[in-house]
């Protein structure tokens, strides 16, 4: 290849250079946090004074931060089932329908991600104080699943459009009935689809903020929401704990995909 | 006299303005291999999806033992098919595939596990059960996929080129799979290809699809001996066509005038024969004779030699006639005239007056 590595001579440093000053760049935010998280300085001194776990132990022995995260994590399952589901129903329709107006609805099931948040935020808020959702566990499902469903649609409909329908038409050849043959041959075979779907809707909701605030209530919170929360009011390491937990929380997730991904091409 | 066991009744398929398959008829007999051969678009791969239910025809009726299909959905016609593209389950292995339509029709394992034996027998795949079909070669695929659609003994077996995405030598080797399966279970095989050649191999019967019709059904020998229409007679064997007139005709043979002096006497004809109605003649290259005097006995006519090719076992030699028409001969290894001719030289090309067809539009 013209531009092959090995052969690359002086400028390959100049490359090995560069790709580890971006990386710096991209990381250095989140080992400063996971360096403060452990400092024992009580006003985020870098670098800390000291080392200490204190911080981690405030965190679990609050049971607001534990019931905030216990939210978060609720409303994210929730959101995913239902962004996987729907996800699956409209990226059916939108690659093996044959109706007018197809590629308009497919720009439609996207422009959440175009919009701004903030601007999606404010309109659900008006919509849903209107309605009474506010502050509810079912509003922040809803609002969330907005934000989610165009990476659902977007992963399955791909997905879908990689399967030869042929196969789908041979399994009902065999015997299956229609749904049959969807489920026990077309679902297993997008699968990577539906998982890629499932870990970016379940991460959209998890670690979403803007909406969530909106949505909060003093007794509905999610972590993200706490997080800011607390921010503004006093700023203490313990955030520092908090958001380490939450990044490594979605690395892991990351990783499992990676891994399952991984697994699958075997 | 008895039902034919499966009947296609004046099948017609529209799309819109576009008629895909124009009142096609055709009835096949219980175990016979019959092939609809055709260019692509000439609607027959589109018969074979109304067959197999995943199309509906705009009118006309398919019956199978005097009973319609078409109120049976595509899953309850118990009809196996093997399509073009690869069609295999990839998340299952070859033994779980072939047993997919046992599963579904709720059979005891015992007797699922017997059949996918039975079935991997019969494509000579013994033993790879386990195998994924992404680690399996295409020519094996399709065997997989034939095993598949004939684990549940279905009456009828569709295939739509299934041999069309291999190499040629690869997709003879299957052919001949075929037929012995074929021989081997008795099933009754429509089979769909635009190859002549698989054609003739395979098939009981072939019927020639043009244009959303049959133009002729007939055994491959009839094709090639009594071509029905000039479209029939192109796509089977190769030929050549000069343009005729009429002089006189009992609409069956007629006499026509090639040029200015020469006629051809009793040339079978097809279409609508009148004095004076233009014809195409075809003459097969392989039916062709070379010579250096005219001869008495066959129809007869001057031309120059083009070019001359030596082909191994037969020599093509490129003729034009006195009309500036192009006649190809193809004569065998060892024919005397071969060896001797030159671009340039004149000759007289013969033929046996019995392998002339004309066609009138």
């Amino acid at each position: 290849m013209l531009l092959d590595f090995d052969r690359l001579g002086a400028w390959k440093w100049v490359l090995v250079t560069i790709t580890a000053l971006v990386s710096l760049f991209l990381l250095l935010p989140i080992v400063f946090i996971a360096a403060l998280s452990f400092g024992n300085s009580q006003w985020l001194i870098f670098p800390p004074p000291g080392w200490t776990l204190r911080w981690y132990r405030d965190l679990f022995a609050d049971p607001r931060w534990l019931e905030a995260a216990w939210t978060s994590a609720r409303i994210a399952i929730a959101v995913t089932v239902l962004s996987v589901v729907l996800g699956l129903f409209a990226s059916l329709a939108l690659t093996r329908g044959n109706f007018r107006g197809r590629e308009v609805l497919r720009a439609f099931f996207v422009t959440p991600m175009i919009l701004p948040v903030v601007v999606l935020a404010v309109a659900l808020y008006a919509f849903f104080l209107k309605i009474g959702l506010n502050g509810t566990f079912l509003g922040f499902i809803l609002a969330h699943l907005v934000l989610a469903l165009p990476f659902s649609v977007i992963s399955i409909s791909n997905a879908l459009e990689g399967f030869d329908k042929s196969i789908e038409d041979a399994a009902i050849l065999c015997g299956a009935s229609p749904w049959e043959a969807r489920f026990r041959v077309t679902l297993p075979a997008i699968s990577h689809g539906l998982f890629a779907a499932a870990i970016f809707s379940f991460l959209v909701s998890w670690d979403e903020v803007v909406v969530a605030i909106f949505m909060a209530s003093p007794t509905l919170q999610t972590l993200p929401v706490k997080i800011w929360t607390t921010l503004r009011q006093d700023l203490t390491p313990v955030i520092a704990a908090a958001s380490t937990l939450l990044v490594l929380f979605t690395i892991a997730l990351m990783l499992l995909a990676a891994l399952v991904r991984k697994g699958m091409k075997k | 006299m008895t039902t034919p066991f499966l009947q296609i009744r004046n099948i017609r398929k529209a799309y819109g303005d576009v008629t895909a398959v124009n009142d096609v008829t055709l009835d096949i007999a219980q175990g016979e291999f019959m092939t609809f051969l055709g260019p692509s678009g000439s609607g027959k791969s589109t018969t074979l999806y109304i067959l197999a239910g995943l199309q509906n025809p705009t009118s006309g009726d398919i019956l199978l033992d005097g009973r319609t299909l078409l109120d049976t959905p595509p899953h309850k016609r118990n009809i196996g098919m093997v399509f073009q593209r690869y069609t295999l389950f990839p998340h299952l292995s070859v033994g779980e595939n072939i047993a997919f339509p046992l599963r579904v029709r709720r059979k005891p394992k015992a007797e699922v596990d017997a059949a996918v034996r039975r079935a991997l027998k019969l494509v000579r795949l013994e033993g790879f059960e386990d195998r994924m079909p992404a680690k399996m070669s295409g020519g094996q695929q399709q065997r997989v996929a034939l095993a598949r659609a004939l684990a549940y003994d279905p009456p009828v077996l569709l295939m739509d080129e299934p041999l069309s995405a291999l190499d040629k030598k690869l997709r003879e080797e299957i052919q001949y799979e075929i037929r012995r399966i074929h021989q081997e279970t008795g099933v009754t095989i429509l089979y769909v290809t635009h190859d002549q050649e698989e054609a003739l191999r395979l098939s009981d019967r072939i019927a020639v699809f043009s244009k959303g019709v049959i133009d002729q059904v007939g055994t491959g020998t009839e094709l090639y001996a009594n071509p029905a229409t000039r479209f029939v007679a192109e796509f089977i064997g190769d030929s050549d066509f000069l343009k005729g007139r009429i002089e006189a005709t009992d609409g069956k043979s007629a006499d026509i005038r090639i040029g200015e002096h020469l006629i051809l006497p009793a040339v079978s004809v097809h279409g609508s024969a009148r004095p004076g109605n233009e014809a195409a003649v075809m003459l097969r290259p392989e039916r062709l004779t070379l010579s250096s005097t005219p001869v008495s006995t066959a129809g007869s006519l001057a031309a120059t030699v083009k070019d001359v090719t030596f082909l191994g076992n037969n020599t093509h030699v490129l003729t034009e006639t006195a009309t500036q028409e192009v006649l190809s001969v193809r004569l065998p290894f060892g024919h005397e005239a071969a060896g001797s001719l030159r671009p340039g030289q004149p000759v007289w090309v013969s033929w046996d007056s019995s392998s002339a067809h004309a066609f009138c539009t």
